[in-house]
């Protein structure tokens, strides 16, 4: 029993340390989150990131683009920092030996790239906004605020919570993938009853159209004579134009804060160092 | 210039109704949709459908299968529009196509809190173009049924206190009522009705009468405070007579009854209350002073029928007690009362007014006593049918009996189990789960089909005019009985426990049945061979 006892004791050493490890705080942010906080990483981030990463880290050419979706997103401030301050071995993202404040900075800048719109003070009349929503914009005839407006497309009172300010932009001024559950769609029936809408699912053998009077409509595509999807959303994406300058900002302000819960974004591997 | 004229298509049909759902249609008996939880009012759960009959059902097939990822194993009944399905998970809600199982929408209420996942949800209700719900941390939601966006979304009790909200809602007259399980947690049960339309609350009723209100000198001192009366279920509901009929919940602490010495109204009665107003019409108390946590929550089957010669609106359930009970709906007389299982040791029968003649000493005690039924009762929430072509009432029964203790615990707010006790289940050769049939006035067993293998209840019943009763096994067995006899005509294995009841519908001339097990809900039809290629 007694000769076994070095081995238990290194065993208990190598457990030991693993503990110790594993109770290492991660590091945090002393820099804090504000605008300027923001404004000062952003700066950072373009004078000494954009050479891989694109302006903005939104266009990379040698590295990947620091927003929209991607597995094993790198998420949190710790692991933004890590990922700076050591690299990532095997690829040539480098450790950088800048100070830790303006590594911060940068932290904080992409995470407010990423952040969803409800993160960010988007200045704005918010009141004016909404009329422009049930006004002038036309929104309302096919979205829905807080149980109000119209159903054939996607319910907003969440949207700021749920998309980043840099998509809401683009859903309001660009054209863009359709998203699922709102292909506009025309069907023939071999009856000749022909219905327009959107598909809310598609698949080989089925689909179920929504149509613009609110009403579903279910279909084995055997009992089809045709099916014509649309290339193009029934969303408008010229508010920027279509809209003042002033009324685009109020709408954007107003949208931003539409808000009922905060969604938790998560990713595979958060937390991980990738080492 | 395209999107101008659809704009303008969009527009010219500004008043154009969806799947409207109407008063009159929620009358109906189930045909060709399947709109309650029970399938209609008088919660019979006979479908006027039999393209799928006794004589066919043996080439049923399986046509679809929805799963749904992780979550409480399903108790979700789907309620069906125009072969649309509706149904929940706790805090979720899925429309899918039921001709092909395709999802079309769901929704998903996120919690704040990950305690507030407890409990089961048991299925929607649909009204006019609105499908509702509760969620787990007890709000009501109204979502718009076609694209289920929320309309409005009520909270209705507080779940740090312990509540939750299993039950369907249930809908008539624009009347949306509600119910919570504060369970076995010392709180006290009530039943809401919120306007359909609005969300605005119409009535509130408490269960536990409160000091000076009628029933209330059936609770010594304080124990009113924390006396449970859970509203576990949806209800039936007679639309002439405009009253809604609950069961309602055990009293708390659930096995020491020293603590509560009376008959603990309006715990584990029958109440009929005025749907306009919320008012106690009437009330007939199954197991008064009850120690064995036997919730008189299952479901009271209502049927208008001759009564010894005499036309009579009955109201029917078999109770968790052991005893099958007939009441008159008008006024809660109690008609006629006999057990429906074998193993029942705590009375010796019924009182001409249906109170229960116990049997002295089988109560839980320090040591232990053994009480037939168990804790988990001769019956459950598991949905029973009524048959008016057979005239059989169809109810799934547990036999079996449990060793009671009691405990002196005490109650603790923030949700605690207050139940002071249990049993341990003596699941030996006697422990075993029926289909029964029986006779709708008399009680009396007519056949019986042993759910081999099952330890537990398992899910609900239904009945069609094609005479045939639909089951889900614990075990995963979905067969077929045949009405009249009771014999297996078919069965399907799903794979997984089955927990929840069947239902029926038409969707394009063809009639589905389908079933929620724990994470899957199948869709069944005749098989039809594939059309050959018509080229």
């Amino acid at each position: 029993m007694q000769k076994f006892w070095p081995i238990s004791l290194a065993i208990f050493s190598i457990l030991g340390m693993r503990f110790t490890v594993a109770q290492t705080a991660p590091p945090r942010n002393p820099v804090g989150n504000s605008a300027s906080t923001v404004k000062a990483g952003r700066e950072l981030f373009n004078q000494t990131c954009t050479a891989c990463h694109g302006m903005d880290g939104g266009e990379g050419e040698r590295a990947p683009a620091l927003v929209g979706e991607r597995r094993f997103f790198r998420l949190s401030e710790s692991a933004l920092y890590d990922v700076i301050k050591h690299g990532i071995p095997g690829t040539a993202m480098p450790a950088f030996g800048m100070p830790d404040d303006d590594i911060w900075k940068i932290v904080v800048f992409i995470r407010a790239m990423r952040s969803s719109a409800s993160e960010i003070d988007v200045a704005g009349d918010v009141a004016h906004g909404k009329e422009v929503f049930s006004g002038k914009g036309g929104c309302a005839k096919c979205h829905m605020l807080d149980g109000k407006g119209g159903t054939i497309g996607p319910d907003l009172s969440n949207i700021g919570a749920q998309i980043t300010l840099k998509r809401l932009k683009e859903s309001l001024s660009e054209e863009g993938e359709i998203p699922r559950g709102y292909l506009p769609i025309k069907v023939v029936t071999k009856k000749g009853e022909q219905v327009e809408g959107v598909a809310k699912n598609i698949d080989g053998f089925s689909v179920q159209v929504l149509d613009y009077q609110n009403k579903l409509h279910l279909f084995d595509r055997q009992e089809l004579r045709s099916l014509e999807e649309s290339k193009t959303s029934l969303m408008p994406h010229n508010y920027d134009k279509v809209l003042t300058p002033q009324e685009y900002q109020d709408l954007l302000a107003m949208l931003s804060r539409q808000v009922t819960l905060q969604l938790h974004k998560k990713a595979e591997g958060e937390g991980e160092v990738g080492r | 210039m395209k999107k101008l004229l659809l704009f303008l298509l969009m527009m010219s049909f500004p008043g154009a109704l969806s799947s409207q759902i109407t008063d009159q249609q929620l009358l109906q008996q189930p045909g060709d949709d399947w709109l309650h939880y029970n399938g209609s009012y008088n919660s019979q759960r006979n479908s006027q459908l039999n393209q799928i009959s006794s004589s066919n059902v043996g080439s049923l097939v399986s046509k679809w299968a929805f799963h749904v990822a992780s979550g409480a194993p399903m108790q979700s009944v789907p309620v069906v529009v125009n072969g649309v399905m509706y149904f929940t998970q706790p805090n979720s809600l899925y429309a899918i196509d039921g001709r092909s199982g395709r999802l079309i929408w769901e929704y998903h209420h996120p919690l704040a809190k990950v305690k507030d996942r407890e409990g089961p949800q048991r299925g929607a209700a649909v009204y006019k173009d609105r499908v509702y719900f509760t969620t787990t941390d007890d709000y009501l939601f109204a979502l718009n049924a076609s694209t289920g966006n929320v309309v409005f979304q009520v909270k209705i009790a507080e779940t740090d206190e312990g509540f939750s909200s299993p039950p369907a809602p249930f809908i008539a007259k624009g009347k949306v009522i509600v119910g919570v399980a504060p369970g076995d947690r010392g709180l006290n049960g009530f039943l809401e009705a919120y306007d359909a339309d609005t969300g605005t609350k119409l009535w509130h009723w408490d269960t536990i009468p409160k000091p000076g209100e009628p029933g209330s000198e059936t609770w010594p001192g304080d124990s009113w405070k924390h006396a449970g009366g859970a509203t576990w279920m949806t209800g039936s509901y007679d639309p002439e007579l405009n009253l809604y009929f609950l069961g309602l919940g055990n009293p708390s602490p659930d096995f020491n009854g020293d603590v509560r010495m009376g008959d603990n109204l309006y715990t584990e009665c029958m109440v009929a209350l005025d749907l306009d107003t919320g008012k106690l019409k009437w009330y007939f108390q199954f197991t008064p002073h009850d120690t064995m946590d036997w919730d008189g929550a299952e479901t009271p089957v209502l049927v208008d029928t001759l009564f010894e010669g005499k036309q009579r609106k009955l109201l029917v359930q078999a109770d968790r007690n052991g005893f099958y009970y007939v009441l008159d709906r008008e006024t809660g007389k109690f008609l006629h009362g006999v057990p429906f299982v074998k193993q029942l040791n705590w009375a010796s029968g019924l009182t001409p007014e249906g109170r229960p003649i116990r049997v002295p000493g089988i109560e839980p005690s320090l040591k232990g006593t053994k009480i037939c039924p168990s804790s988990i009762g001769a019956a459950n929430w598991m949905s029973p049918a009524y048959n008016p072509d057979t005239k059989l009432f169809y109810v799934v029964a547990l036999e079996g009996c449990g060793l009671a203790t009691k405990n002196t615990e005490t109650f603790r707010p923030g949700g605690f189990q207050y139940r002071a006790g249990g049993d341990v289940l003596l699941r030996d050769s006697s422990w075993k789960v029926y289909v029964r049939a029986l006779e709708l006035t008399t009680g009396k067993l007519v056949w019986e089909q042993e759910r081999v293998g099952s330890m537990g209840l398992g899910g609900g019943l239904l009945s069609t005019r094609g005479g045939v009763i639909f089951s889900g096994e614990l075990n995963g067995e979905f067969v077929a009985l045949n009405a009249k006899s009771g014999r297996p005509i078919w069965h399907f294995n799903t794979g997984e426990p089955i927990n929840a009841q069947p239902i029926t519908y038409m969707a394009a001339g063809k009639q589905y049945v389908a079933i929620a097990t724990n994470t899957t809900v199948f869709g069944f039809a005749l098989f039809e061979p594939e059309k050959a290629d018509d080229k």
